[in-house]
Formats: C-alpha cells, structure tokens, sequence
C-alpha cells in the first residue's frame, strides 16, 4: 500500500505550502539566471555567439584588448595561413542621428569573413535594438570625428557589446574615427592555441574575462544564483525537517507495528520527489512563459540547459535535504512514541 | 505449554550518574492461549518489562525466549521480523495512523506483516476481523471521526487480523469508561481465544481481572507471587 501517497492525499494543505515554498525559491532562481544570461548576452553576444577558437591580441596590451595593436605584417602572416580567420576591432563611440541625437554603439569593423558583416565605405549595419530607437534602414547617421556619413544598410540579430548595439563600418572609416591603422585582435576559429611572436592567446571564455565589466558583471550574477541554489537547499532542509519533526510519534508507531526503516525513508523521497517535481514543472513553465512575454528592453535569456542544470541540482538538494532530515527517522524509538500518547 | 519465557531479565537505566535497576531479575512464562495479566504499583517495571518482552527495547541481561529462539541474540532487523508477524500491540492510546482509514490501518498491517493473501483476500480478511470487533460499518472513517472505545477496537483489530502468537496489551482499557473498558476487555477474550493467542496484559483495574487466566503481581522491579 502506497502511504506516502495516502499521506499526501489527506494532508494536501501541508503539502500544498512545502510545495509552494520549492516553486517559489526555483522560480527565483531561474529568473535571476535567466537575468544573469541575458545581461551576459547583452553584454557580449557578438563575443559569445562566435564559435570556440583562438583570440589574439598583443603581448604589450596587459590583456586589455583596446590597448592591442597587431602588427600588420604579423596580421598578414596569420591570415594567410589560416583561411578563415579574422581581424578586427572594436571601439565603443556615438552615432548622431537624423534628429540629432546621439546614440551610444560599439563600432566594430573586421577583414573579409562570414562572422562578421563586412560594410562597404559609407554605409552602416546595426543591432536590431536601433530599431527601436526610430532608426530605419535609409536613414543618414553621422559621427563627429568622421567626415563621411553612414547610410543604414541592414540591421542584425543579437548584436551587442558591452550593452551597447554594434555597428558595423567599413575598416576606413574605422582608420578615419580612431586614428589607428592596426587591427586590435585576431580571431581563428576551431584553432587550437599556437605561439606567435609578440602575441598572447585568449579562448573564448579567457578572452570574455580579460573583458573586466563583463567579469565583474557575471561574477556577481552567478553568486546571486549558487547562493539562491544554497538557500534554498537550506530551506528545503529545513521543511522537511519540521515535517518530520511533526511525524515523530507516527514514525514511531509505524516501527511499532514493524514498518521497516527504510519504508520510512521511501516514503519520505517519494512525497519529497512528487512535492520536487510539481513544483518545478509549474516553475519551469512559469519562467518560460516570463521568458517570452518579458519586455523587449529587459534582458533575459533562459536556455533550455540552463534550467535542465538547475531543475536537477533542485532535485538533488531535495533529495540531501530530505535525507538529512530523515536521520531522525533512523533515530526514533518505537517506545518514545508509544509512551507519549496519542498522536 | 510455554511459548513466551522470561529469564533472570534485568534492566538497568541510568539517569546522568545515578545507576537504578529497574527489573531485578524477573522469571515468568506464558501459556499458550492465556491470557496474563501484570499487576503492580505504578512504577513497579510493569511497562518496561511489557516492551522487553515484546521486543521494543533491549533488556540489560537475561533472556527472553520466544518460540525456543533467544530474541536478546537477534539482530535488530530480525526482531522487527519477529514482532511485524508474530506479535501484535495494543497501548493505552489507540495509535491509529492518522491519514489512513480503519480499512487502510489493517490492510497496512497485512502488508507489514507480508501477508501472503491476494488484495481480494486482505479484503476479505479485513472485512471479516471488522465484523468481529464490529466497526465494519465505520471502514471507511478516518480516526479522526472515531471515538475512543471505536479507536480502541480497530487498534484491537489491527494487532490481530495478521494471526499473530502473541498480543502485548499495556492498560487497553485505561482511556475508556467502565462500561468501555468491559466491553473491550471481552473483546480480547473473545479473539485471543477464538485465535488462540497468547496475551500479555498490563492493567491497573481490577475489574478486568475476572477476565484473565493468570495474575503476575510486581512490585518494585520483581515478581511477588505467581497466582491464578
Ligand atoms: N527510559 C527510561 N529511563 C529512565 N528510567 C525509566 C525509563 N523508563 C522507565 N523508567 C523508570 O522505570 C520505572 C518503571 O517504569 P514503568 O513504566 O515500567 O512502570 P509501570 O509499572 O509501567 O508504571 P505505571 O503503572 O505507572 O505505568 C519508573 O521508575 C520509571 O521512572
Ligand atoms: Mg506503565
């Protein structure tokens, strides 16, 4: 006979608030690492959604990629031996609008490669979210240190560095607007690290943390989650305790009669498990309906592994807190529960 | 015949420091189909010696001998064997589980005891020990809607529906009223004998005793005479 789902059945209220306690901390978790994914995404997606492979900058830049300069004859070198890498560079800058408005975006500007949108002279493409600023294709945007104006040409998906939209201009005009004449960074993908004079090798991960804002930013977000992830399996803990505490006197006659221990224990994971799974399920769904009706504006991104990760790190940390609690169990003596009366 | 011995068993406790024996060496033996009852000043060890003898807590030396096997050798995993098939509990409280109707306690307790009965048997066999201590017409009731003496019954039930050999009994009757504790006193009869069950019965009240086979009086940790 199943008791631990009779159990559940005529005591649904307790069950109902231990249950509404795990939905409630998971779903805080997800949205705060669906905040934290998305912000990282704001922050670097035209980084992250490059493939694995090598970066480089020069040795000289103290790992700060907007101190490189690569050589041009290294430059050259590199990209000849390996077909599909790329140079480029990256400047945070303002755009002036039609209206005279500035807009803050990351320029960006590489050699010929299919990673990057390469622009001919005089014209622009931008992250999609400048649509949202009135921007549209056509339309003439200028910069004050350059003398030519930019036509918007297109506009890209999930484009984004350091918060601000990409552009993509024409290497030119790049030259032109920061007075440099040497690429900051080489990129090869699927390569693995080689030695090249002068240079130092970043992979992807490596190279987004010389990036100190976004480290700094990923940093205190992930602290947010594990401590989420720790308090809630302290709470976890901590109901289950008491509901066990509460189950003392039953326990004990259970063993009374002859209920092996480990039945008490099976039951316990059982109801744990029912109680883990509902409410992750319900909070699962709540997070994905977040995830697609929060505003356009608001960072926020949560992967389907993201939550299978920490839907089974839930489930874990129920089980431990469960059976942590459930010590007791082991702990209590049939003849307590009989000599303290009625339960 | 004996079927239960009890063996030079002493039980010591130790509060802090302070060492006290509380059962000073007790013999006794049940007979097979007997009801005994143990009488005694409060605090003579009757409880104690009651959950020793029934395998709910150790004794400090001595044996108790139960179908020729000393249980004080077996580990704690053959005790719970020992007292989840062969031995059945009824304690002043009736101690149902509260989330289980009458019909689910004793279906529970064919479980525990690895009744080999089919469900459609258990049924059967539930149904039947509910007509006996006549509550078949409250199965489905949980105990929170029974009154004491109903609580009392089905806890009767529940230690007898898996046939066991031996009822421990400690003052079943101390929670009822006197008509009550009549009625439930005939009850134990009436099954033990039909069953042929041999019961070991703490009680305080006299009146039960004219229902008994045999009286073992205690005081202050020892038997005192040994009485029919
Ligand atoms: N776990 C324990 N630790 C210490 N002392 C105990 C323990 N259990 C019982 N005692 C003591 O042993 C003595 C006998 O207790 P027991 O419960 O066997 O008495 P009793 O004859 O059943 O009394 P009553 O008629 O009041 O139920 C008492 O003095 C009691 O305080
Ligand atoms: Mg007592």
């Amino acid at each position: 006979m199943n008791i631990a789902w009779k159990e559940i059945k005529k005591n649904k209220v307790r069950f109902m608030i231990l249950g509404s306690i795990v939905f409630l901390v998971s779903l805080l978790t997800f949205i705060i690492s669906g905040l934290a994914n998305g912000l990282s995404q704001d922050n670097a997606a035209l980084i992250k959604d490059l493939p694995n492979g090598q970066f480089y900058m020069s040795k000289d830049a103290n790992e700060t990629y907007n101190m490189s300069r690569i050589d041009s004859s290294i430059q050259d070198k590199m990209l000849s031996k390996q077909k599909d890498a790329v140079a480029f560079s990256i400047q945070m800058g303002f755009l002036n609008d039609r209206a005279g408005k500035q807009q803050s975006v990351a320029f960006v500007t590489s050699t010929d490669s299919s990673l990057f949108k390469n622009v001919k002279k005089g014209e622009i493409v931008l992250d999609r979210s400048m649509e949202d600023k009135g921007i549209k294709i056509g339309d003439t945007l200028t910069n004050n240190q350059y003398s030519g104006k930019f036509i918007v040409k297109g506009f890209v998906d999930q484009r984004k560095f350091s918060h601000a939209p990409v552009a993509y201009i024409n290497m030119d005009a790049y030259k032109e607007i920061y007075r440099v004449n040497e690429m900051q960074l080489i990129f090869v993908p699927g390569g693995d690290s080689t030695q090249v004079a002068g240079l130092q090798s970043f992979s992807n991960n490596q190279f987004l943390n010389t990036i100190a804002s976004y480290k700094a930013e990923q940093m205190s977000l992930n602290m947010i989650v594990w401590f989420l992830v720790i308090i809630s399996g302290m709470l976890f803990a901590i109901f289950f305790y008491m509901m066990n505490v509460q189950k003392i006197g039953l326990y004990g006659i259970l063993k009374a009669i002859g209920v092996k221990t480990s039945a008490l224990f099976k039951m316990m994971w059982t109801q744990m498990l029912f109680i883990t799974v509902i409410a992750l399920v319900l909070s699962v769904s709540l997070s994905q309906v977040f995830n697609m009706i929060a505003p356009k504006g608001m960072p926020f991104s949560l992967t389907t592994d993201t939550t299978v990760q920490l839907s089974i790190v839930f489930l874990i940390i129920g089980f431990i807190g469960a059976t942590l609690s459930g010590i007791q169990i082991k702990k209590v003596e049939p003849l307590q529960a009989i000599q303290q009366g009625e339960i | 015949m004996a079927i239960f011995t009890i063996d030079e068993v002493r039980k010591t406790f130790t509060n802090g420091e302070v060492k006290e024996e509380i059962l000073k060496g007790i013999n006794l033996s049940l007979r097979e189909g007997e009801i005994t009852a143990l009488v005694g000043a409060s605090g003579s060890g009757k409880s104690t010696l009651l959950t020793i003898a029934a395998g709910l807590q150790p004794a400090s030396d001595g044996k108790v001998i139960f179908e020729g096997t000393n249980m004080i050798n077996m580990s704690s995993e053959q005790v719970r064997k020992v007292r989840a098939s062969k031995f059945g509990f009824v304690f002043q409280f009736a101690h149902l589980v509260p989330f289980l109707t009458v019909e689910e306690q004793l279906m529970l307790m064919l479980d525990v005891s690895e009744s080999k009965l089919k469900k459609h048997e258990q049924k059967k066999e539930v149904d039947k020990i509910l007509k006996l201590v006549e509550m078949d017409h409250r199965k489905n009731a949980y105990p929170s809607s029974l009154s004491g003496g109903e609580k009392q019954r089905v806890a009767i039930a529940r230690a007898i529906i898996h046939k066991p050999k031996v009822l421990f009994a400690d003052e079943p009757t101390a929670s009822l009223d006197s008509k009550r504790s009549k009625d439930v006193m005939m009850l134990i009869r009436n099954l033990t004998k039909t069953l042929n069950i041999t019961t070991l019965m703490v009680t305080h009240d006299e009146e039960m005793l004219s229902y008994v086979d045999s009286i073992i009086k205690m005081s202050d940790g020892q038997v005192l005479q040994n009485a029919v």
